[in-house]
């Protein structure tokens, strides 16, 4: 349990210094151009002039709701399937890794040392239509027998999933790890089952884990372009895939600004809401 | 005296099965788990023999050496690599101490300006990278900056930032502080204390930390792209090639570093091993 | 098949080919001026420079892969005294053009000499537009004349002022004949339920546009607004039942190699090298387009230079030497399609098979019936945005 010291003078500050100072010049100040781009008019050919155009934001929300919206579910969906797949393994490797735990978090994230367009075009072809994972799913009936994976929103999910598996993966290990197991032999002591243990003892302190894994993935997730472009189809485009047209080949770049910010207020909120649930000492500290 | 023999009754099979079933069934999941994670990378790993006719790597024509004895063999792509882990390492060390810091910071003390610190932290994930790339390009623009590895760093440190601090912030919150008040009582300073009890409990957080980072780093495309100059990182090589046909050798880079980095990890397990066994 | 062409026939035909493809780029060229107008360039300098700033797409320049050298442009920096350094950093007309924006639109100069861009983008025509290429040196680019008649008059750069061909690639439609029938037409492409959910159109608006608003009937070097609908409005249709699996840029390639796709939308180059059997590709029955990846000499690049390598590989020598490698010196050639007139028949002497490929030396018939989309369409926010809202649902 953590508790605060009390204002120590200059400490904390010294200890932030160099971050901040480093997102404060290299990204606040690229966000105030941003912003500022944001709120401009014009075109490529004729330049783009500061007139303070708030129609820019109206535009991105009224003309973009679906893929907002589109963006947000399969960011969220994503989450909740990395956490659940990823907390046994987190559990796992804390509890049971012993010596190789090491070895098993650079596995975690090994996949990443191959290029993404490499490993998309490896599960384009396990998920291939004539694959065997696609043929077997039809026997099973889960598929119609015309169905797909690929260019699907499952793909895209399950694309965003896989990719996002070491975001969610390593804080929870990080917080699990932590657990001194003498708590849980306590609990089991006083009667507790297994499982009442887990619920009432690691879960909660692994609650830290789940909340930096789960907006460690949830935040970038929600922007994400590519999966959407190579595993889905039209219909499944995100905002991250309009903000990208808007800025490459309609070099709109005030739409495109307006639009990220409308996305970053949109996570904010939606982080507020999710630190209220949660309960704010858990987000901050 | 002698004692009662009292006959024992042997558990059910089934209820042995289930008990050993439970036992394992996390190591089971867990394997399920690393073959779903590395699978694509067995698929990269057995193209990377492949023997293509063309200019394309897409489908199995037969198997060859060549790709692994000339890997070096299709131009830029070995200064490719070679940056994408330079940039890699340092950039992971920075970001994760700087982050370190501020997790330090955000979690242990108060002071004003907590909760705006928390929302820069927040900011960068938030940002979509193509804005975030080319705003960034605009800045140094502005201030008339050599494009190259310093941009390509800067602009890597700057997004794994907040990688960093969520990972670590993570393990200080459920820090038991009572471990460093008994260090401190026991005539340690802050100093000491800190170097000696807290970072070695909080190095795995760290640990997990720089490999997040390196990993997002190495992986990066859209902000490197626009920061990068002339200088072509391995994602950017990738990314490039992909138009007329990424070459087998991209395969057998990203094999040969997965390789080599789980090999290194591995004989650091097993030596360790070695060297408490023989202290023991 | 295509038969052995004198040079002379291949010129002649190619010539009232180019005529019928040049008129509308004459007309448009007519409707808008490109005259310098108080820009003020420096005064041109006829010395070569200590080196040539290359940027181009990656894999498209002859190379030896196993000393990493490319033999003509070793041999340029012989003939010339000129290294060039050459960067494969384009990947994608739209990411460059983000990218090159940037300094270009605040008067700073990107350090290249030449940079290569594809005409089926809006983006060599906007570069025009906004100033940010230098004229090319003419006299000191005689081979000019080697240029394919076909392409020598596009309507983004009527007189060829600013740009010049490096490679071309045809659009038209890949099927693969083990899974489906002869695709042959759009119609058959985008209508045949048989395909359903089967098939992919590319994202390129050029590309897509052309042979959509050419199986209308309508013709894609004069985009109305009539006939704009009427091509997004079949391509919706196609979206909407779900026809159209996805639209994509060369992503085609790996699925339809694998049997996923049965048709494509796709381009002439990628086909030749796919090494299935069962895929074949022609340009669709009512006409297909073409698109060239040209050299641009962005603002601040040093003219002579950058003229006097595109006069070197405009020499049909080596010209075959990029096309098709070059068996002496140990490299490979990038085998897309040749601007070079002459070149076909060099590699008629060391590589026939080659010089006999449709894919790369063109027939006749087949440059009849490619068409260049319109380039002030290109250019239009109103068709980009609902293009682009189209592939993007």
């Amino acid at each position: 349990m953590g508790f605060i010291h009390r204002h120590r003078g200059l400490t904390p500050y010294l200890l932030l210094a160099p971050g901040v100072a480093w997102l404060a010049i290299f990204f606040l100040v690229p966000l105030g151009f941003l912003a500022y781009q944001s709120l401009q008019s014009g075109s490529i050919d004729f330049g783009y002039a500061f007139t303070w155009s708030w129609g820019n934001y109206w535009e991105a929300v009224r003309d973009y709701r679906p893929q907002f919206v589109r963006s947000l579910a399969y960011a969220g969906v994503a989450t909740a399937l990395a956490l659940v797949v990823s907390y046994p393994v987190a559990y796992w490797i804390a509890f049971r890794g012993g010596r190789w735990k090491n070895l098993l978090l650079l596995l975690i994230v090994a996949p990443f040392f191959v290029t993404y367009l490499i490993r998309t075009l490896a599960w384009q072809t396990i998920l291939a239509d004539h694959g065997v994972v696609v043929r077997t799913l039809h026997e099973l009936h889960v598929l119609g027998s015309s169905g797909r994976l690929l260019n699907t929103a499952v793909a895209v999910v399950a694309g965003i999933t896989y990719n996002f598996l070491p975001f969610m993966a390593l804080p929870l290990y990080v917080s699990l790890e932590q657990i001194d197991q003498r708590l849980i032999e306590a609990a089991e002591d006083l009667y507790a089952s297994r499982l009442q243990a887990f619920v009432r003892v690691t879960l909660p302190l692994s609650l830290p884990g789940v909340v930096a894994g789960t907006l460690l993935t949830f935040i970038p997730a929600a922007g994400d372009f590519i999966n959407a472009q190579l595993l889905g189809s039209p219909r499944n485009h995100m905002i991250g895939n309009v903000i990208q047209s808007k800025f490459l080949e309609l070099t709109d770049y005030p739409a495109a600004a307006s639009m990220s910010f409308v996305l970053i207020a949109a996570i904010v909120l939606a982080v507020l809401a999710y630190a209220r649930a949660v309960g704010t000492e858990q987000l901050t500290g | 005296m002698s004692a009662v023999a009292v006959p024992v009754r042997r558990p059910k099979a089934s209820t042995r099965i289930w008990a050993l079933a439970r036992r394992h069934v996390l190591s089971v999941y867990s394997l399920l788990f690393f073959v779903y994670l590395l699978l694509p990378i067995a698929i990269v790993a057995a193209f990377s023999f492949n023997h293509p006719t063309g200019r394309f790597n897409y489908v199995w024509e037969g198997f060859t050496w060549d790709n692994w004895r000339y890997w070096d063999g299709v131009p830029g792509l070995r200064s490719a690599i070679v940056l994408s882990l330079e940039i890699g390492l340092l950039a992971s060390i920075v970001a994760t101490v700087l982050g370190t810091l501020i997790a330090l910071a955000l979690v242990r003390y108060g002071f004003r300006g907590r909760g705006a610190t928390n929302l820069l932290v927040f900011l960068p994930l938030s940002t979509p990278e193509i804005v975030l790339g080319a705003s960034l390009l605009t800045l140094f623009l502005n201030a008339n900056v050599v494009f190259g590895f310093w941009t390509i760093l800067i602009a890597h440190v700057m997004f794994c930032i907040s990688f960093a601090v969520v990972t670590v912030k993570a393990r200080l919150i459920g820090f038991d502080r009572h471990l460093e008040e008994a260090a401190m009582d026991l005539g340690a300073n802050e100093w000491v204390t800190f170097a000696r009890v807290t970072l070695p409990l909080v190095a795995p957080a760290i640990l997990a930390a720089l490999l997040l980072c390196f990993a997002i780093s190495i992986d990066d495309f859209v902000v490197t792209y626009f920061n990068s100059g002339s200088r072509v990182t391995f994602p950017l090589f990738v990314w490039g090639a992909a138009r007329n046909g990424a070459p087998p050798q991209v395969n057998v880079i990203g094999t040969a570093i997965f390789a080599v980095a789980v090999g290194a990890m591995l004989a650091n397990v097993l030596v360790q091993t070695r060297r408490t066994k023989g202290v023991a | 098949m295509s038969e052995h062409l004198t040079r002379r026939q291949l010129l002649e035909r190619a010539g009232s080919a180019g005529i019928v493809l040049a008129l509308p780029g004459w007309l448009a060229a007519c409707g808008g001026s490109d005259e310098d107008t108080g820009a003020f360039t420096p005064p041109r300098q006829r010395k070569l420079a200590k080196t040539l700033r290359f940027s181009n797409w990656t894999l498209y320049m002859d190379t030896n892969n196993k000393n990493h050298t490319h033999p003509t442009l070793d041999e340029f920096e012989r003939l010339h005294g000129v290294h060039v350094a050459y960067t494969e950093d384009v990947n994608d007309n739209a990411s460059y053009f983000g990218k090159i924006q940037a300094p270009l639109s605040r008067g700073q100069l990107i350090d290249r000499d030449i940079i290569v861009m594809t005409d089926n983008s809006r983006y060599p025509s906007l570069l025009i537009r906004r100033r940010w290429v230098e004229k090319l040196d003419k006299n000191a680019i005689p081979n000019i004349a080697n240029l394919q008649p076909a392409l020598q008059h596009p309507g983004w750069d009527p007189d060829r002022t600013y740009s010049l061909p490096w490679q071309s690639g045809m659009t038209g439609i890949a099927f693969n004949d083990s899974l489906t029938d002869p695709v042959l037409s759009i119609d058959d492409l985008l209508g045949n339920p048989k395909l359903k959910g089967k098939i992919t159109v590319l994202s390129e608006m050029a590309d897509a546009l052309s042979l959509v608003m050419l199986s209308n009937g309508d013709d894609p070097a004069k985009v109305t607004d009539a006939s704009f609908d009427r091509a997004i409005a079949k391509i919706q249709k196609a979206v909407d039942s779900g026809q159209i699996r996805n639209f994509t840029g060369n992503e085609y390639a790996p699925p339809l190699a694998k049997g996923d796709l049965a048709a494509a939308m796709s381009w002439s180059g990628d086909i030749a090298q796919l090494p299935n059997e069962n895929l074949h590709w022609n340009l669709p029955t009512d006409g297909g387009d073409i698109w060239t990846d040209n050299m641009l000499i962005p603002k601040g690049g040093d003219v002579y230079t950058a003229s006097v390598y595109m006069n070197y590989v405009y020499d049909p020598k080596v010209a075959a030497e990029i096309e098709a490698g070059n068996p002496k010196k140990g490299s490979d050639g990038i085998f897309y399609i040749c601007p070079v007139v002459g070149a076909k028949e060099e590699i008629q002497k060391t590589n026939p098979e080659l010089a006999d490929n449709e894919l790369i030396f063109p027939t006749d018939e087949m440059l009849d019936n490619v068409h260049i989309f319109d380039a002030e369409a290109l250019n239009n926010e109103k068709y980009v945005t609902a293009w682009q809202n189209l592939i993007s649902a």
